[in-house]
């Protein structure tokens, strides 16, 4: 056990002094006199309902936390009467810009107006008769690396909400919102590939060495790098692809649905470096140098035989020569689209143009050569 | 700088050349003829939909999961192939018997298919019509502060361990992650409620803040399961209960009940949790009681945190004339007891029955039952 109580309580005569007295009608009252701001938080849509933006009030709200945290290291609420001997919780993220994003709170509010649960929402049945054997067996490999996938994007914030202050309340909600999101995709890709009469695939060792090196990031701003915008990115791309070629509604919903996480993950990564750099400007060069070096696992993820292989054969639809070039020439485009679209929310995030710098403009010409 | 990949995929030509050779349609598809075990699962009822449990088939299932984790170390899912190279994620907790229950799935099912939405979910209009007066106003301003103050460490604890269980213990996972959101949940709306009085918040509580500092730092995850999901959750659970009794408007009842269905699936969670290690890891009993005995020295400490006591009482009585503290005074004896029994019940029913006779705690509220 690492933390006791300052005393034994039981041997205390002074608390059984204070409980006998209060429970004999003798109430203290000096919480009764705090004075705090009186202020009312009211609904500005009440279609809306009451959403963190209507809380952001004078010194409850967002917009006062200051960009370094001094003096709140417990679990007091934002805005409360702070008291003598309150205990520090150890947190070590106490910057506001290395954690906040201006649209971190409706982030949030969507994660909570958009769930959905894998059981009931996917049609399963559908896909109990499928007959296409090939497509089920890529289906259940691809199905077996996006739970890999998952399981690391679930593990990334848990990682850091142990270790940032409670007074970034509504961004440490959003990230509890996206480990709920990444289980959901851990279950819903489990047991997609679990329908499908192949069982699981193999697992891929360049994917998850990759995946380790994401994880590991030293500095939330690179983590969330690294698993926000870099790894979210790949997922993203994936998930629309499984839309595109999914042949059930089951397979289509359950790539659609999925992608509306994953997006949202994406728009927080973006937003977040947007303003870490906004007041932090010279960390962009380390950013960018951190990026330099952890780029290649991109390549690592879905140049894997395991990812890239079933994308191929359930774009081919057949085993035939002609038609995996077909598939070939689908994930050509696919890697070429992806890698743009990363670089522009690179770009968008304030990173700069990295199209001249980073090692994927050249990978994706070269592989579609 | 952290850990590195084995390989520089970016600079790595035979890597590369694979990929070209896949892109032009040339595949290796050894993944495809790899021998496995085939399993079709399908739902066994059609309205619950396809849920873990009709997943809990051969190699893939959790039945057949050993105690000990010796081969998994990486992110490879339950039953997937494992070829030579996959990375050491280092887990620190690998024995089954350390974090799973009795209907684990269950719980995280419901807790998928039970979320709701603090922002939409609750009649914000409805209560923002009712005007509180200043006394009750400020009880419950208060009382919502120290809730509000409470639930974020039940985020912080969950998430603190879920790294660092074995990937095999994702159902473990998956449900510690629907908790800290039904926790993230909570925190939103106790503050939310509270800056909707119109009192603002007030004050912070030391004595609790000790309390949860304890739940975080316990060193294993059997012990920080069994202080937070049993004894904490559990003591709150009765709390919330008591809560929606005396809450002042039909609004504020709908959230507490809300709260309750979250919180005592979390306290389900716990109890099964432990009934499963006292079945399962028999030499940790003594190891239970001696967290326990030091969580019950903190519940008996809160007699300090006036600024949750006497709160509650000016709402059991609805005002602070002497005639109402009096009844306030009544409603608390009466939670407090209920608080502790249900406390003591719970572990007897998790398989220690012996907790009484052990308990400080519980000596002291017989002495207090005696002396009315």
């Amino acid at each position: 056990m690492a933390y006791y109580a300052e005393k034994d309580f039981f041997e205390d005569d002074r608390l059984v002094e204070l409980v006998t007295s209060i429970l004999a009608g003798n109430l203290t009252l000096e919480w009764f006199d705090v004075e705090t701001a009186r202020l009312q938080a009211r609904p500005a849509d009440p279609n809306r309902g009451l959403t963190y933006q209507d809380c952001n009030l004078g010194p409850y709200g967002y917009d006062a936390i200051p960009e370094l945290v001094r003096n709140r290291n417990s679990m007091a609420s934002r805005g409360s009467v702070l008291v003598p001997k309150l205990p520090d919780l150890g947190y070590t993220v106490n910057r506001k810009s290395d954690v906040w994003s201006d649209d971190v709170c409706a982030l949030y509010e969507e994660a909570k107006s958009r769930r959905w649960a894998p059981a009931v929402d996917i049609p399963w049945s559908e896909l109990l008769s499928a007959d296409d054997p090939l497509r089920e067996a890529a289906m259940a490999q691809l199905c077996t690396l996006l739970e890999e996938v998952a399981l690391v994007a679930m593990e990334a914030p848990a990682r850091w909400v142990f270790v940032i202050n409670q007074e970034f309340l509504e961004q440490k909600s959003f990230l509890c919102a996206q480990m709920l999101d990444e289980a959901r995709h851990v279950e819903a890709c489990r047991k997609r590939a679990l329908v499908s009469a192949r069982g699981l695939g193999r697992a891929s060792v360049p994917a998850e060495q990759a995946l380790k090196e994401l994880l590991s990031a030293e500095t939330y701003p690179e983590a969330s790098l690294a698993t926000n915008l870099l790894l979210g990115s790949i997922s993203l791309a994936m998930y629309q692809a499984l839309a595109a070629l999914a042949r059930t509604r089951a397979d289509r919903l359950l790539a659609t649905l999925s992608m509306q996480d994953v997006a949202r993950s994406v728009a927080y990564g973006v937003g977040h470096v947007r303003y870490h750099l906004r007041h932090q400007p010279a960390r962009a060069p380390m950013l960018n140098e951190y990026l330099d070096r952890t780029e290649h696992t991109m390549a690592g993820i879905v140049g894997s035989t395991e990812w890239l292989e079933p994308l191929i054969v359930l774009a081919a639809g057949s085993r035939e020569r002609a038609a995996l070039r077909r598939g070939g020439a689908f994930a050509r485009r696919w890697f070429t689209q992806t890698v743009a679209a990363y670089l522009e929310r690179c770009e968008a995030a304030g990173l700069g143009d990295r199209r001249q710098r980073s090692h994927l403009p050249g990978l994706a010409n070269r592989l579609s050569a | 700088m952290s850990y590195l990949a084995t390989t520089d995929f970016a600079n790595d030509g035979a890597f590369l050349d694979g990929v070209a050779r896949r892109l032009r349609g040339d595949l290796d598809l050894s993944w495809l003829d790899e021998p496995r075990e085939r399993v079709r699962c399908r739902p066994q009822n059609e309205r619950r939909g396809l849920t873990l449990r009709d997943l809990d088939v051969g190699r893939y299932g959790w039945s057949a999961m050993p105690e000990l984790i010796r081969q998994n170390r990486s992110f490879a899912p339950r039953g997937a192939e494992q070829p030579d190279g996959l990375p050491d994620l280092q887990a620190d907790v690998n024995r089954k018997s350390e974090v799973w229950a009795y209907n684990l799935d269950g719980y995280y099912e419901e807790a998928m298919t039970r979320q709701w939405n603090a922002t939409t979910d609750i009649p914000w209009g409805e209560l923002l019509a009712t005007d509180l007066p200043e006394d009750i106003g400020k009880a419950y301003a208060q009382l919502l502060t120290f809730l509000s103050e409470v639930e974020m460490i039940a985020t912080d604890v969950p998430a603190k361990w879920l790294g660092r269980l074995n990937a095999d213990f994702f159902e473990v996972k998956n449900f510690i992650a629907s908790q800290a959101m039904d926790e993230a949940r909570h925190a939103e709306i106790f503050r939310k409620r509270a800056l909707s009085t119109g009192f603002g918040l007030m004050r912070a509580s030391s004595h609790n803040e000790h309390n949860l500092k304890f739940l975080r730092d316990a060193d294993s995850f059997a012990e920080a399961s069994l202080a937070l999901h049993l004894q904490a959750e559990g003591m709150v659970l009765t709390l919330f209960r008591f809560s929606e009794y005396v809450s002042p408007t039909e609004g504020d009842k709908k959230l507490f009940r809300l709260v309750m269905q979250d919180e005592a699936r979390h306290v389900g969670y716990g109890m099964q949790h432990l009934k499963w290690v006292v079945d399962h890891f028999p030499e940790r009993r003594e190891t239970v009681h001696r967290h326990l005995d030091e969580a019950e020295n903190f519940v008996f400490g809160a007699g300090y945190a006036t600024e949750v006591m006497e709160p509650f009482i000016i709402l059991a009585g609805k005002g602070t004339k002497k005639a109402n503290i009096d009844e306030g005074i009544r409603i608390q004896k009466m939670f407090q007891t209920k608080q502790g029994d249900e406390y003591f019940e719970r572990l007897a029913k998790c398989g220690l029955p012996e907790r009484r006779e052990r308990s400080r705690l519980w000596k002291m509220l017989e002495l207090a039952k005696e002396a009315g």
